[in-house]
């Protein structure tokens, strides 16, 4: 089965986690440098409203309140139901200490741009995070409640090449991938709001499935040639789905860029935050599926393996 | 192998019924009595679009009494109430902001779709509601009964045996043992049943109830019982809120005005990118993917807006539309891995109809398993974070009532696009894309293994 075509995934496994091992450390590396930056809904923090006439843009006083305060606010624009009134929502994350000097900062930061606007302080409202505590202990639990329920399902699924093994696995890869997503945005300096908790269960999606693509293929190819060792078998089944996990990856990729190019043409850049990590997240799947789980698991399976162990240890 | 073959009008048959569906999906069918629209299907146009999207309403809410009497887990009950009026009423895209100090709850929530005479002012209204209900005797609330969630269960909502709409209680221990003594002493006399100040029902007591069980009858129709039984769960506000309609403000979409059309551009460019490299690739295969897919989108639209009658509409927010990516995604592979199966069987030098079996019976084990752990994911999402009275939330509830209840609408709404995605994508990707290609290659035109991904000069 083995030819010269293929490409040996399973040999190459070093390589691979040193390049893992790489993204990880800059990853942190960088973490701790820049810092992450949470939305107003995650941590709480202040939000003032100002009135004013005429008009102002909304992303230019965005720009112009973030160079002020050097941090990163949230402008949006509203109107009384009578709709004769203009009003801009600043939000942005502080405790009270902070919102104080921050509201004269703005104020006078506004009145400056805008002198013929009539900008005045009308509310200021210190709030508590909308999401709660509970939120992140949940979301964590949920996840892991979800992988134990998927390691069990493909653990039935896939017993026949060692079901638990093929799951944890599956979850070594999707980890990296989620990880691989939030470098991403610690690199973009993106904020981390209630979208990117939808963008980590994308991604945790997509590298699911595609780990079980080549499990689905191991198992096939176990029960079609019983023979093959651990190895060949695993780079068999990993060259064989090789075209359709990049295909997948390529078209998808292409489709969520495709929507931030689009997005930006038009100057639309809050779905930045949405877009980056996903696109991020869909490469680094293609990866870690190819190079990392499938190679991890031979690993796991000779170790597991006396007989192949001795074997291993032999050659 | 020797199969039933495919007909060859089910091709045209499965692509007309998805062509179909993708027309009314977007774009509904309604008409015009002069100014008056009249809506048969709801489309595309009906979806209720988030704050982010579509811009919404924002109000600020006050208690009515005394601020220094009210402590912060009032204030957190408070939140917690009426994010679950606001998921309950298919809002799942608000932002319930407390502000400890001043003790106001500040809350913005998305336009109603397609509603052009919205009334922000009472939609708020009920938000701010206590919902207290309460079992009083005789006609007036001085002597009350029962009373909110300590003695009230749950409700749902139900027909009773005359085929009249209600809405039924379960009571609470301490409940059970004050209405049956209630009922005992009050033979023949009225009970009143109150929502706020409002009186719902006075029935005449006629036996004595110990069974744990009440219900509210007179209900005008399935929906003002659905909402009743909706509110009772909901729980009740610990203190009655207002707004202050001098501070109800119109918020403009925080995306940016034209944010909806730029994504809607966005996402078709995409999908025509998708459609001509999938064509390119896989040639017929690609073709036959591209209708396929077309339906799921069209499904999930549909599922969305409030298409079908049984299924409610719903609020679509960015982590909604990356639910609908996510199983778009896995359409696409889904009729990736079948044309790949498909050339590979041409490999190894099957004809065109020993191929395609061969090639979609091979990668369905695949695609199932990748599906229902996605499924597994889906269901999850949607039992941690919907209401905790949605059926799935209640399979789950041992686990997850160890937590707060924290009810998340913009995971929920993940969860939920992403599950219908995925049940699309199992009658489009998997059974419309197989009856398709198997369909379309008994045409004589289209037998030459080319077109399916197989050497250009064999046969």
């Amino acid at each position: 089965m083995q030819n010269k075509k293929q490409f040996n995934f399973v040999k190459h496994f070093k390589i691979a986690s040193i390049v893992y091992g790489a993204i990880l450390v800059v990853g942190v590396i960088l973490t701790i440098i820049f810092g992450v930056e949470l939305d107003i809904n995650f941590k709480g923090g202040t939000r003032f409203t100002y009135s004013y006439t005429g008009e102002i843009d909304v992303a230019e006083a965005q720009g112009v309140i973030e160079d002020v305060l050097k941090q990163s606010v949230t402008v949006s624009e509203s109107s009384s139901i009578s709709g004769d009134e203009k009003n801009l929502v600043v939000s942005l994350v502080a405790d009270s200490s902070v919102s104080a000097a921050a509201q004269e900062e703005i104020t006078a930061a506004l009145k400056e741009k805008y002198p013929d606007q009539a900008v005045a302080l009308l509310d200021s409202n210190s709030v508590s995070a909308t999401v709660a505590g509970g939120f992140f202990a949940k979301s964590i639990f949920a996840v892991v409640l979800a992988s134990l329920l998927v390691i069990l399902y493909v653990g039935i699924r896939f017993r026949k090449i060692g079901g638990v093994s093929a799951g944890v696995t599956a979850l070594v890869a999707l980890v990296f991938d989620i990880i691989t997503a939030f470098f991403s945005c610690v690199v973009f300096r993106l904020q981390i709001d209630t979208n990117f908790m939808a963008v980590v269960l994308t991604i945790l999606g997509y590298s699911l499935n595609d780990t079980i693509v080549i499990y689905d293929r191991i198992r096939e190819n176990k029960r079609l040639y019983p023979a093959l060792s651990t190895e060949e078998l695993v780079n068999t089944s990993v060259n064989q789905v090789k075209a359709r996990t990049i295909n997948t990856a390529v078209m998808t990729f292409l489709a969520v860029a495709t929507v931030v190019v689009v997005s930006e043409f038009f100057g639309l850049t809050t779905l930045r935050s949405f877009a980056i990590p996903m696109a991020v997240g869909i490469v680094s799947g293609c990866y870690s599926t190819l190079c990392l789980s499938a190679p991890l698991w031979v690993r796991w399976r000779n170790y597991s393996d006396p007989r192949k162990k001795a074997k291993a240890a032999k050659a | 192998m020797k199969t039933k073959k495919t007909g060859k009008p089910v091709f045209f048959i499965v692509a007309i019924l998805i062509f179909a569906l993708t027309y009314l999906a977007f774009f509904g069918l309604d008409n015009y009595y002069g100014d008056n629209r009249i809506v048969y299907t709801k489309g595309a146009s009906d979806i209720r679009w988030g704050i982010d999207i579509s811009g919404g309403v924002e109000a600020v809410f006050s208690p009515d009494k005394e601020v220094s009497s009210i402590s912060d887990e009032d204030m957190a009950a408070a939140k917690e109430i009426i994010e679950t009026r606001l998921v309950n009423n298919n809002i799942t895209d608000s932002e319930v902001y407390t502000d400890k100090a001043n003790k106001q709850v500040i809350v913005r929530f998305p336009w109603q779709a397609g509603e052009s005479e919205f009334d922000p002012a009472a939609a708020v209204q009920e938000l701010g509601e206590t919902a207290l209900l309460t079992f009083c005797e005789g006609t007036t609330q001085d002597k009350v009964i029962l009373q909110g969630a300590q003695d009230i269960e749950r409700a749902s909502a139900g027909i009773d045996e005359n085929g009249q709409y209600i809405v039924q209680l379960e009571l609470t221990q301490a409940g059970t043992s004050k209405f049956a003594e209630a009922t005992a002493r009050l033979q023949k006399q009225t009970i009143s049943i109150w929502m706020d100040d409002t009186m719902i029902s006075a029935p005449t007591v006629n036996e004595v109830i110990t069974g744990g069980t009440a219900s509210i009858t007179g209900m005008a129709d399935a929906e003002e019982a659905n909402d009743l039984a909706n509110k009772i769960n909901a729980g009740s506000l610990p203190f009655a809120l207002t707004v202050d309609d001098s501070k109800l403000q119109i918020i403009s979409p925080t995306l940016g005005s034209n944010a909806l059309n730029i994504m809607v551009i966005a996402g078709a460019i995409a999908f025509g990118i998708i459609c001509i490299l999938m064509i390119l690739k896989y040639r017929l295969p690609g073709v036959v993917a591209s209708i396929s897919l077309l339906g799921q989108v069209a499904g999930s639209v549909a599922c969305i807006s409030g298409f079908f009658p049984n299924i409610p509409s719903f609020t679509l927010t960015i982590p909604g539309i990356a639910g609908i990516i996510l199983s778009i995604g896995m359409g696409v592979d889904a009729n990736i891995i079948s044309a790949e199966r498909i050339k590979e069987e041409f490999a190894k030098g099957r004809t065109i109809d020993g191929a395609i079996s061969a090639g979609y019976q091979n990668s369905f084990t695949s695609v199932l398993d990748g599906n229902v752990t996605v499924v597994i994911v889906s269901l999850v999402l949607m039992g941690a974070f919907g209401t905790p009275d949605s059926l799935i939330a209640k399979i789950f509830s041992p686990v997850m009532s160890l937590f707060s209840s924290s009810i998340t609408g913009s995971i929920y709404s993940f969860g939920y696009t992403l599950l219908i995605g995925v049940i699309f994508n199992f009658i489009m990707g998997v059974t419309a894309s197989r009856l398709m290609l198997k369909s379309i290659s008994r045409f004589k035109v289209f037998r030459k293994p080319w077109l399916y991904g197989g050497a250009k000069h064999a046969e």
